[in-house]
């Protein structure tokens, strides 16, 4: 199903915005509905009645005692190994940060925010610019780096920050982190890794629209051109992320509404129609 | 219109992933039979040197009231190939299980040989009577309502068909 939606928002050229977001959860989300449906993992289901066995294809021999189905342990199991590599521990590792190198009208700037008004904000050593939050609702945490500080005009600070309390708004922390759950159920999934990781991005987006609302993007946009110049060219995912975020600011701003709310719901349909024939 | 043309355009990627799935889940059994799981339901005895590559093992002897013709005949290529015949007729039956090499079927700790027939564990469980047979590379179960005594002649009369 991952195919058909990768195919299909390229063949409309879908933008960034809501409907991505909102198909990319579908994508997400579906597939754990459809694999609770009774008896489906039946032996006599998957034969019998299934449009595509997987086990089928599993099953192909490749020689010297070795089947499809050990190549696709093998990459489910490294796509665990990167999911724990990559998001779970991240989570534990929290930039160094101090309290005490704070700037005294940081600390202002940053809780007049709405729902930021406990908002804890702590100053990281990194020479680079970095800005990221951590906590949980009610208990927000804002780390900023000793370059973003040092690098960023007051004013492009504030722009910053906006972007990261856009991502505590409207329910986007909550909605990214019961996706982040969906996704672990589903971390040995090549589809679900990069759903969730469109996702990630599409989120980054509709906090720099948010952060720009009714503004001149042009300063994020140089904001996020320097962060790109500092990150490693190793690091392709970050690079390649940072750039669509700066082509969707340029372009103006994500398309919220490229589909109609009936197409969405006929392609909802669809997956529900077709994921459970397919074990 | 570009409503129209957006939900056509998933309309035919999901019918050509589709179809390409079916594709596979059809072909691969061809090329690799040993790729299909559960149970297949075999047409006829000379199916199932095809689908399983050895000959059936049939008692030559069976007992008129069962019939000529087989009520079920099944084949299972997991865990280990296994050709499975049923001959029915009312309460009684009688069925043959061939599965090729694996461990020998589970049967109960007091199973004895039975007299006179090689290579066989035999045991009565309610009112079935089970024989095991070890013929070469097969394992041969045979079970029956039949009275115990058939299991013998069942035994002694496996020929391949």
């Amino acid at each position: 199903m991952g195919i058909v939606f990768y195919a299909w928002v390229h063949r409309v050229g879908l933008p960034s915005g809501r409907t991505k977001r909102l198909l990319l959860t579908l994508l997400l989300v579906l597939p754990l509905v459809t694999a609770a449906i009774p008896g489906r993992s039946d032996l006599a289901f998957a034969e019998r009645v299934a449009w595509f066995n997987s086990a089928r294809l599993a099953d192909v021999p490749l020689g010297a005692g070795v089947y499809l189905y050990h190549v696709a342990w093998f990459l489910a199991g490294l796509l665990i190994v990167l999911a724990i590599w990559q998001e779970v521990l991240p989570s534990f590792r929290h930039p160094r940060s101090a309290q005490a190198d704070l700037p005294e009208w940081l600390l202002p700037q940053v809780r007049e925010r709405s729902g930021w008004e406990r908002c804890g904000v702590a100053v990281s050593p990194l020479s680079s610019i970095m800005l990221a939050t951590g906590g949980w609702p009610g208990r927000p945490r804002l780390i900023v780096s000793c370059g973003a500080l040092v690098s960023l005009s007051a004013a492009d600070l504030s722009l910053a920050i906006a972007h990261e309390h856009a991502h505590w708004i409207q329910g986007r922390w909550w909605k990214s982190h019961l996706l982040f759950l969906a996704r672990l159920i589903q971390c040995y999934h090549p589809t679900a890794l990069w759903a969730f990781r469109e996702y990630c991005v599409e989120e980054e987006i509709a906090c720099d629209a948010v952060s720009v609302a009714g503004r001149d993007p042009a300063p994020l946009v140089r904001i996020l051109l320097r962060i790109y110049q500092e990150t490693d060219p190793r690091d392709v995912a970050a690079r390649s992320a940072l750039r669509k975020r700066v082509d969707v600011l340029m372009n103006g701003g994500p398309r919220d509404n490229a589909l109609p709310a009936a197409t969405i719901a006929v392609a909802a349909g669809l997956m529900l129609l077709v994921l459970p024939w397919i074990v | 219109m570009d409503r129209l043309k957006s939900l056509f355009s998933l309309l035919l990627i999901t019918a050509s992933v589709m179809g390409v799935l079916r594709v596979v889940h059809v072909s691969i059994p061809m090329v690799f039979p040993q790729t299909r799981q559960g149970l297949v339901d075999v047409g006829s005895l000379a199916e199932v040197r095809r689908l399983a590559g050895f000959a059936p093992l049939l008692p030559a002897y069976r007992p008129a009231l069962l019939g000529e013709q087989a009520a079920t005949m099944t084949f299972a290529y997991h865990p280990q190939p296994t050709f499975v015949i049923v001959w029915r007729a009312g309460d009684q039956y009688l069925s043959v299980t061939q599965q090729q090499g694996g461990p020998m079927p589970d049967h109960p700790p007091l199973a004895q040989p039975l007299e006179a027939v090689p290579g066989s564990t035999w045991w009565i469980d309610g009112t079935r009577s089970r024989v095991i047979l070890e013929r070469g590379q097969f394992w041969i179960l045979i079970e029956t309502s039949l009275p115990p005594r058939e299991l013998t002649r069942f035994a002694d009369t496996l020929t391949p068909y």
